[in-house]
């Protein structure tokens, strides 16, 4: 039997005014993926039913100081798991189910974040009722905050998170996204609660260590995926939020200015912000096009979003218009592209990552049913999508051995064993998540870097890596939100391609540069703020 | 109650069946609550229709056409003065009829059979849906059960579901009970040359049009798609001095041009699917407004929705059917050509062919069984889009309403006045079928 996917190709190649741009004449460096998630000891499931159809992220953060990644895993109606990365740097996947604290139930997804600047990471849980925040005590051991830094956990179905540190506040601003009232039984259309932003406390000049009362950013339409991110290079990040049409009225894609010391507002049309309204449910982030500005991948069902700003600057101020090239990209990734399954798509988590070091973000989706929706696609597989040198992507899921069918909803790309290739770890709804190690032979070269600020935001959020390699420089907005209800901290990762000596620099949230410095290939960095960048071993 | 009393009941309710070829429980609390669960189901279903994927506004017009005719049908089979429909629409049989003699309730019958239709018509719905439509069959089964004798409500849910069997039996070889891919061909051959429809939007589930065969599905009033064919759309031509270019100059001018009130009205109508009820739906919202608000009775009602259900569904069978005849390209893409490449219409432009206007076809189409219904110059108010922030708008007769549903369309830049203005007409001739059918005895 032909496939199915090559009969529907031929099909639209001959009727379609307009070709299918996904296939690439030359496939670029294939990546290479195994699965250890039995060897490894991960064994967790996104359970639950109604309340827990969207949701199930993931948070990969070391709190052991071994600088290897540790995992939490949202658990949904069962207890969320604290895996300890028990890894052997270089070597095959090895993680330790541990107590840590951070085992509650009705978890939706995690971020981590250091909020009291302390250098041991925090954690934010989301979840369906109250929302709390974890400190971190040191050694992987967590405690409850909510009272002593003055946090709101609120009762709502808590769906998408965001953090920043506004002007030279001490203390972050941390966005809360919610869903439907649950409360709502018989009208849940047009229910969506109040997304909330918790600000710090502002005491004389400066703010206190604890979170002002929550400000309601109204309207809210049901957030599924936020991100604080500084699209238009002004040196202060607005708040994008992805939101989902299935339940709001008059609603849209939103973007709301978060100016220090003032009430959010909204970009408009005035503005040159062009409504858009979708499914969102994942935001995933990176400067595509070398332009200097973040590129924005939104997921959806069927078709998926790929926004770049619309026209250049005007007298060095963009606007916020952006025009969707997912279409010419071949990234709408808006149905299975194997097995016999045509019915379109359901996309949860993005991520833009290099997986095979060519130098060039690859784009990770993660795919999966809401429940049992006939209309869309059962057996739905998550893409690996490859950026090739013309910009366009190339779909290497299945080659590369990541096209899993399951349920799938959060995820993350991140290096779990140190060998500067990015590993794959995806949360699964009713079955069990899913681990793999990248082994892609003959990948580019790389480096990992990490940042350090002394006192508040320590881990310079906000700021932007810059690595030049050539002519070329590589941006990197280091950010806490987005994705979907799933975050990292830590090791930020550069493909290099064949880079012989590559050179970063940072710019700091405040907008100071450090100069470039020469860096070693294939190896870890700590840029400390005004000191030489630092070389770290695993 | 002492069992004296009972059994006298019980005497006297048997009398009153064996001389009672059919009986109702009747009385003004059992029609109120038979009216309720008709209004409540109706208004999930246009909540429904919102947010199922498939529910585009053919296969929105077509679940209301089955809708209307069941709530018709169960509250006719129990009836003096209502004539059933079989016969009169295309494939419908007679349906099951009430045991004699025996009792039924109006309220429990009616509400199983909506509840049965919906529960099959949007067996594809999301989570969230199904789980409403779960919460409101144990609401509305209370609800109008209360006071109602046992055996009478096992009676009436099970003849309920028999009328909802019927007609969704019947439903299934119309040839649109079967959507995939939200309603999008996985293959399908354009039609070459400059005039014909090409994708207008990057989205890649959209390249090949919306349901290109929904114009050979079976009619319900109307004898089949062709019945109110319509003349050739003015010939393509790029001569500037042609009356195509005049039209699509007309839009671009329009659009550059528009005025407030303008802009309200094609954001009132735009109706698009997933972001409101969809055409078909709106116009069944100005009619359970009307209901509501005129507290018409449970036959009323029920006529209206039926020959309205069956008149939005004939009326985008036949559009579709002009549409995929003559296979026009749409504005956006003419004026793109030939105009300003940069252009872009206010509303998002469908994913099929433009001739006629379907909001036109199917809004002259509902206004002219209304007026049948509601009379000439009935004014109304309509808050459908009240929910998505857009002001309520008035209008002094439905036809008024019709004719600024379809103008809304050059308004948003996605259809030329041609279509409009034939579509207005196609309408009215669609609308002679439902509205010669024969509701009363």
């Amino acid at each position: 039997m032909r496939s199915p996917h090559l009969l529907l190709a031929a099909s639209i190649l001959a009727s379609s005014a307009l070709a299918s741009p996904c296939m690439a004449e030359e496939s670029p460096l294939l990546p290479s993926f195994v699965e250890e998630t039995k060897t490894a000891g991960i064994d967790s499931i996104y359970s639950g039913e109604w309340e827990y159809m969207v949701g199930g992220g993931v948070a990969a953060f070391d709190c052991s100081g071994d600088g290897l990644p540790d995992l939490l895993l949202a658990g949904g109606s069962s207890p969320a798991k604290f895996y300890r990365n028990a890894s052997t740097p270089g070597g095959r996947l090895h993680f330790d189910l541990q107590p840590s604290g951070l085992e509650l139930d009705k978890v939706t997804g995690a971020y981590p974040i250091d909020i009291d600047g302390d250098a041991n990471m925090d954690v934010m849980l989301l979840r369906v009722g109250e929302n709390v925040v974890m400190r971190g005590l040191g050694n992987c051991r967590f405690e409850r905050a909510n009272e002593m830094w003055g946090f709101a956990g609120g009762d709502a179905w808590s769906t998408a998170f965001a953090a920043t540190w506004e002007g030279n506040a001490s203390w972050p601003t941390l966005a809360l996204g919610n869903y439907i009232d649950r409360a709502k039984e018989m009208e849940p259309w047009g229910s969506c609660t109040d997304n909330w932003l918790h600000r710090p406390l502002a005491a004389e000049g400066d703010s206190e260590r604890k979170f002002a009362p929550p400000v309601a950013l109204k309207p809210s339409y049901c957030a599924l995926s936020m991100l604080f991110t500084d699209w238009d290079r002004s040196g202060t990040p607005s708040l994008r939020i992805s939101n989902d049409r299935e339940y709001y009225e008059g609603g849209q894609e939103q973007l709301w200015r978060i100016l220090a010391g003032e009430p959010p507002s909204l970009y408009t049309e005035a503005d040159g912000w062009k409504p858009l309204r979708i499914w969102g449910m994942g935001i995933a982030s990176a400067d595509l096009d070398g332009d200097g500005y973040p590129d924005y991948f939104l997921t959806s069902m069927a078709d998926n979003k790929l926004q770049m700003l619309a026209g250049p600057p005007q007298q060095g101020e963009p606007r916020p218009d952006y025009k969707d090239v997912a279409y010419a990209k071949g990234v709408t990734a808006h149905r299975p592209y194997l097995g016999e399954d045509l019915r379109p798509s359901t996309a949860w988590h993005a991520q833009f990552e290099d997986v095979n070091n060519d130098g060039l973000a690859d784009l990770f989706i993660a795919k999966g049913n809401i429940a049992k929706m006939p209309d869309f696609a059962a057996k739905d597989p998550n893409n690996l999508l490859l950026q090739q040198p013309d910009g366009k992507f190339y779909e290497a899921g299945e080659k590369a051995g990541v096209a899993s069918v399951a349920t799938s909803r959060g995820a993350l790309l991140v290096d779990l064993n140190l060998d500067g290739l990015v590993d794959l770890i995806v949360v699964n709804r009713w079955e069990k998540a899913q681990l793999w190690r990248n082994t892609t032979p003959n990948a580019g070269h790389w480096i990992e870097v990490r940042l350090e600020q002394p006192g508040a935001n320590r881990d310079g959020i906000g700021a932007w890596i810059e690595v030049r390699r050539g002519a070329a420089v590589m941006r990197r907005e280091i950010t806490v939100g987005g994705g979907h209800a799933s975050g990292e901290l830590g090791w930020w990762h550069f493909g290099l391609g064949d880079s012989v000596r590559p050179e970063i620099r940072v710019i700091w949230p405040d907008g100071a540069a450090s100069g470039w410095q020469p860096v070693e290939r294939d190896g870890f960095y700590i840029v400390e703020r005004d000191k030489p960048v630092k070389q770290w071993l695993p | 109650m002492s069992m004296m009393p009972r059994l006298a009941a019980i005497l006297l309710l048997a009398l009153f069946t064996l001389f009672a070829p059919v009986n109702s429980m009747a009385g003004s609390s059992r029609e109120a609550s038979a009216e309720q669960s008709l209004i409540a189901w109706y208004a999930l279903v246009l909540q429904l229709i919102r947010h199922t994927p498939t529910y585009s506004p053919p296969v929105a017009s077509r679940s209301l056409a089955y809708l209307g005719v069941t709530a018709f049908e169960s509250v006719a089979s129990g009836s003096d003065d209502l004539q059933s429909l079989a016969g009169q629409l295309d494939g419908l049989r007679p349906l099951p009829r009430r045991n004699a003699g025996q009792v039924y309730d109006e309220g429990v019958v009616l509400n199983a059979a909506l509840a049965s239709l919906v529960q099959e018509l949007f067996q594809n719905t999301g989570p969230t849906g199904q789980r409403v439509i779960g919460l409101q069959d144990t609401k509305q089964r209370r609800l109008v059960s209360e006071g109602v004798p046992a055996d009478v409500i096992a009676r009436s849910e099970d003849y309920g579901r028999q009328i909802a069997a019927h007609v969704l039996a019947w439903s299934r070889d119309d040839g649109g009970a079967l959507v995939v891919n939200m309603g999008f061909p996985y293959e399908y051959t354009l039609t070459a040359g400059a005039a014909h429809w090409v994708p207008t939007s990057l989205i890649s589930q959209q390249q090949l049009p919306l349901l290109p065969k929904w114009g050979s599905n079976r009619t319900f009033a109307m004898p089949m798609g062709k019945s109110c064919s319509l003349p050739a759309p003015p010939d393509y031509s790029e001569d500037k001095a042609s009356p195509f270019y005049a039209e699509a100059l007309e839009v671009y001018r329009t659009d550059k041009n528009l005025t407030t009130e303008e802009r309200a009205i094609a954001r009132f109508w735009s109706d698009d699917p997933m972001l409101s009820p969809t055409p078909p739906g709106h116009w069944i919202s100005i009619a359970l407004q009307i209901i509501k608000h005129d507290k018409s009775d449970l036959e009323k009602s029920v006529d209206v929705l039926a020959r309205l259900g069956v008149v939005l569904a004939d009326a985008f069978i036949g559009c579709w059917e002009t549409k995929f005849q003559y296979d026009l390209l749409r504005p956006v893409t003419y004026i793109r050509r030939l105009i300003d490449p940069k252009w872009e219409p206010l509303l998002i432009t469908p994913p099929f062919p433009e001739y006629p206007s379907g909001h036109s076809t199917q809004s002259a189409a509902a206004a002219a069984v209304l007026t049948k219904l509601f009379g000439e110059n009935f004014a109304f108010e309509d808050r459908t889009r009240e929910g998505d922030g857009l002001k309520p708008r008035s209008f002094a007769s439905f036809s008024a309403a019709a004719s600024e549903a379809g103008i809304s369309r050059l308004y948003g830049g996605i259809h030329f006045r041609s279509a409009i203005e034939r579509g207005l007409a196609q309408g009215q001739c669609v609308a002679s079928y439902a509205n010669a059918l024969r509701t009363r005895k």
